[in-house]
C-alpha cells in the first residue's frame, strides 16, 4: 500500500517512496517515480489520488521552474513549502479539490540547512525532522521517534532509512516490494539505490 | 496630417495603413540594435547595450533573456513592452511542457508571440507592442541551430541572419555580404561583433552576446572576452587597410615607373 | 468525529490586572496520530495583541496569513497600529464573510486596548466559526479541550492577579486541561502581555 517518508540528517534530506501503481485489487506497475525533482535543490514525494497526484505535481514542477526562469534563482524551501500549501487550501474549497499528500525536501543554499516538511490534502503543512505519509506512517513514525538523529551522516540516515522499509515490509498486509529514495543536499539532488 | 487614423483605436487608414503599427515599427527602428546569426551547429544572439550609468547596477538592465531551457530571445524597442511579452513567452514555455510534457519548438513559441503581437493590433481599448524580436535556440531531439524574427504586426520568418533596431538595415547588408553558410562557433561570433561594430562605435563595452551551442548550453561572453575579439577585428581591418596601401603604393610606383619609360626616348 | 477535531489543539485567554495572557498547545494530529510538538495556533498582531487559532490546521495558516495581509493594510492605510478592539470586529467580518462556507477556527484574541484616558487596559475576546464575537472579563477557552478548560478556569482563576500570578494560572490551567484531551497536549506557548512587554514561554508538558 502507498507510503512515503522522510527525514532529514546532517545537511541532507532523504525521502522514500513505495513504487506500486494500483488498480482496485491489481499491482499495474512497479517501477512508478513518485518523487519528483521540483529544482536543483527539492524533492517532493506525493501519495494519494492517482491522477491527482501526478497532475498536481507537474503543475506544481513548471510554476517552481517559471519562477526560477523569471527571477533567475529558484524558490528557496519555506517560501516553496509556502506556496504549495496555498495551492492545496485553495483548492480544498474550490469545485474539484486536489486529494494529494505530500513530503517536501528541500536544502537551502543560501542559510546550508536541510528542510523537510509534511503537508496534506487540506492544506495542513508542518516543517518536521522526520515524516511519513500513508498506512507505513504507523509503523515508521514510532521507529523514527527512537532512531531518528538530526546530526547523523548519509550512511548512518540511510541506515534508519532501511530500518523502515523493512519494518513496513515486515508489518504491512500489503506491503509494496520496492521503494525508490532520493536524496537532497549541497550537491542536489540525486537517487540513491537501497 | 493623418486625419483622425492615428488615434487610440488601430483602424484603417483608407489607403489601407495602420498608423499604429507603423508607430509601433517606428520604436523598433529607434531600439537598440540587435543581431541573431547562425552556424553550422552553434546561433549567436549580439545586442547593443545602452551605456550603463554609473550607479546603475548592470545586471538589472538586459536585453537577451531565457524563455526556457533552450530559447532565447533579444528584442529592440520599447524595453517595458518587451518584458510583458517575454513575461507571457515564459508562461506558455512552461504551460506546454505542462500540457502535453514537451518543451516548446523554436517556431512555435515564435508563433505564439508573434500572435500576441498580432492581436494587439486588433483588439479594442490596447496599442501595439513596441517591439521586434530575434528568437534562437534548438528544437528537442534536433541538432540544427535555429533563428526566428518576429515584428509589432505579429509578422514572424525564419532567417539564417539578421537584425533589428537601429541601423538595422546597414548591419543586414554587411550580413548579406558576409554571412557563410556553416560558420565555426568563433567565426558566427565574430562576425556577428562585426556586424555589430558597423553600428556601434562605443566598441566592446556596449556589446552584449550570446551563444547557444546545443540544446540547453547558453553562455554569455563577458567583457574581457568580447573586447579580445574587437581587438583581433581590428587588427585584421588593420592588416587589410595596410595591404590595400602597399597595393596601392606599388601599383602608382608600377604606374610612375611606365610613365617614366615612356617619357624616356628610346636610346 | 466532527472537523473541528481534526487536528486537535486548545487555547485559552486570562485577563489578569493591567496585564493579559493567552497560551496554547503545540499539537498537530491527525485524529489520533501526532505529526509534530511545535505547532504553534498563537501569533503576534501587533506589540500588544495576539491572536490564537485553534481548529482545523490548514485554516490555522491561511487564516494566520489572511490576518497579516489585512492588519498591514489597515496599518499602511490608517498610518497606526490597530487596536484589539477594532481587530476583533476584523476578525468576526472576516469569518461571517464565510457564513456558508466556514474557516474551521475559533479565534480566541487577547491584547491590551488603548483607553481614553490614555492608559492600557486588558481586553480579551472569542469567536465562534462564523465570527459571533464573546467579549469576556475573565477568560475564554477554545479548541478541543475547552470543556476542560471550563472547568479548571473556573476554579483557579480570580480576578486582579499580577503578571506573575496570570502565568501560573494560564499555565496550570492549560497543562491540567490539556492532560484530560487526548488530542491537545504535548508542550504548550504562554504569551504574557502588559502594557510595555510581552514574555513567551515555552512550557514542557506530558508527552504521551
Amino acid at each position: 500500500m502507498e507510503t512515503a517518508f522522510g527525514i532529514t540528517g546532517k545537511g541532507y534530506v532523504l525521502i522514500a517512496s513505495d513504487t506500486t501503481a494500483v488498480h482496485s485489487i491489481v499491482k499495474v506497475k512497479t517501477d512508478v517515480d513518485k518523487i519528483k525533482e521540483l529544482s536543483p535543490f527539492l524533492l517532493m514525494a506525493t501519495s494519494g489520488e492517482p491522477g491527482d497526484t501526478v497532475q498536481f505535481a507537474e503543475y506544481i514542477e513548471r510554476n517552481i521552474r517559471l519562477y526560477h526562469i523569471r527571477n533567475n534563482f529558484p524558490l528557496r524551501p519555506p517560501s516553496a513549502a509556502s506556496w504549495i500549501r496555498r495551492s492545496l487550501a485553495d483548492s480544498l474549497r474550490s469545485r474539484k479539490p486536489y486529494s494529494v499528500n505530500l513530503l517536501l525536501g528541500g536544502y537551502d543554499v543560501s542559510t546550508y540547512k536541510p528542510h523537510l516538511y509534511w503537508m496534506d490534502y487540506l492544506g495542513t503543512l508542518a516543517e518536521v525532522p522526520f515524516a511519513a505519509h500513508g498506512y507505513g506512517s504507523y509503523f515508521t513514525l514510532s521507529l523514527l521517534d527512537k532512531y531518528h538523529d538530526p546530526e547523523a551522516t548519509v550512511e548512518e540516515g540511510l541506515a534508519t532509512l532501511k530500518r523502515c522499509i523493512d519494518e513496513v515490509s515486515k508489518r504491512l498486509v500489503v506491503s509494496p516490494d520496492r521503494f525508490k529514495v532520493k536524496i537532497v543536499d549541497k550537491d542536489g539532488v540525486r537517487e540513491i539505490e537501497v | 496630417m493623418s486625419g483622425s487614423y492615428d488615434r487610440a483605436l488601430t483602424v484603417f487608414s483608407p489607403d489601407g495603413h495602420l498608423f499604429q503599427v507603423e508607430y509601433a515599427s517606428e520604436a523598433v527602428r529607434r531600439g537598440t540594435c540587435a543581431v541573431g546569426l547562425r552556424g553550422k551547429d552553434v546561433v549567436v544572439l549580439g545586442v547593443e547595450k545602452k551605456s550603463i550609468l554609473q550607479l546603475q547596477d548592470p545586471r538589472t538592465v538586459r536585453k537577451v533573456a531565457m524563455l526556457d531551457d533552450h530559447i532565447c530571445i533579444a528584442f529592440a524597442g520599447l524595453t517595458a513592452d518587451g518584458r510583458v511579452l517575454i513575461d507571457k513567452a515564459r508562461i506558455e514555455c512552461q504551460s506546454h511542457r505542462l500540457t502535453v510534457e514537451d518543451p516548446v519548438t523554436v517556431e512555435y513559441i515564435t508563433r505564439h508571440i508573434a500572435t500576441i503581437q498580432q492581436k494587439y493590433t486588433q483588439s479594442g481599448g490596447v496599442r501595439p507592442f513596441g517591439i521586434a524580436t530575434l528568437i534562437v535556440g534548438f528544437d528537442p531531439h534536433d541538432t540544427k541551430p535555429k533563428l526566428y524574427q518576429t515584428e509589432p504586426g505579429g509578422i514572424y520568418s525564419e532567417w539564417k541572419a539578421n537584425a533589428i533596431g537601429r541601423s538595422s538595415k546597414t548591419v543586414r547588408e554587411f550580413l548579406e555580404k558576409n554571412h557563410k553558410d556553416d560558420l565555426s562557433r568563433d567565426d558566427a561570433i565574430k562576425l556577428t561583433v562585426k556586424s555589430l561594430l558597423e553600428v556601434v562605435q562605443t566598441g566592446a563595452k556596449n556589446i552584449e552576446i550570446s551563444v547557444m551551442e546545443s540544446y540547453g548550453k547558453i553562455t554569455s561572453l563577458d567583457l574581457p572576452q568580447i573586447e579580445a575579439i574587437v581587438q583581433e577585428i581590428e587588427r585584421e581591418k588593420e592588416a587589410e587597410a595596410e595591404r590595400k596601401r602597399t597595393r596601392l603604393a606599388a601599383a602608382a610606383a608600377g604606374q610612375a615607373a611606365m610613365s617614366q619609360r615612356a617619357d624616356t626616348p628610346a636610346q | 468525529m466532527s472537523i473541528m477535531q481534526y487536528n486537535g489543539g486548545s487555547v485559552i485567554a486570562m485577563v489578569g490586572k493591567d496585564c493579559v495572557a493567552i497560551a496554547s498547545d503545540l499539537r498537530l494530529g491527525v485524529q489520533s496520530l501526532s505529526i509534530t510538538s511545535d505547532f504553534e495556533k498563537v501569533f503576534p498582531v501587533t506589540d500588544r495583541l495576539f491572536i490564537g487559532l485553534p481548529g482545523l490546521a490548514t485554516d490555522v495558516t491561511t487564516l494566520r496569513e489572511q490576518f497579516r495581509y489585512r492588519v498591514n493594510m489597515y496599518t499602511i492605510k490608517e498610518e497606526r497600529e490597530i487596536e484589539p478592539q477594532t481587530f476583533a470586529q476584523l476578525v468576526s467580518s472576516t469569518l461571517y464573510e464565510r457564513r456558508f462556507g466556514p474557516y474551521f477556527i475559533e479565534p480566541v484574541i487577547a491584547g491590551m486596548q488603548k483607553t481614553p484616558a490614555g492608559g492600557y487596559a486588558p481586553f480579551i475576546a472569542a469567536t465562534d466559526l462564523i465570527g459571533c464575537l464573546n467579549f469576556a472579563k475573565d477568560f475564554v477557552v477554545a479548541g478541543t479541550a475547552s470543556e476542560k478548560l471550563f472547568g479548571v478556569a473556573e476554579g483557579l482563576w480570580e480576578p486582579d492577579m499580577e503578571a506573575e500570578d496570570l502565568f501560573e494560572t494560564i499555565s496550570q490551567t492549560l497543562l491540567n486541561a490539556v492532560d484530560r484531551d487526548a488530542f491537545s497536549g504535548w508542550g504548550a506557548v504562554v504569551h504574557l502581555i502588559t502594557k510595555d512587554q510581552v514574555i513567551t514561554r515555552k512550557l514542557k508538558g506530558r508527552m504521551d
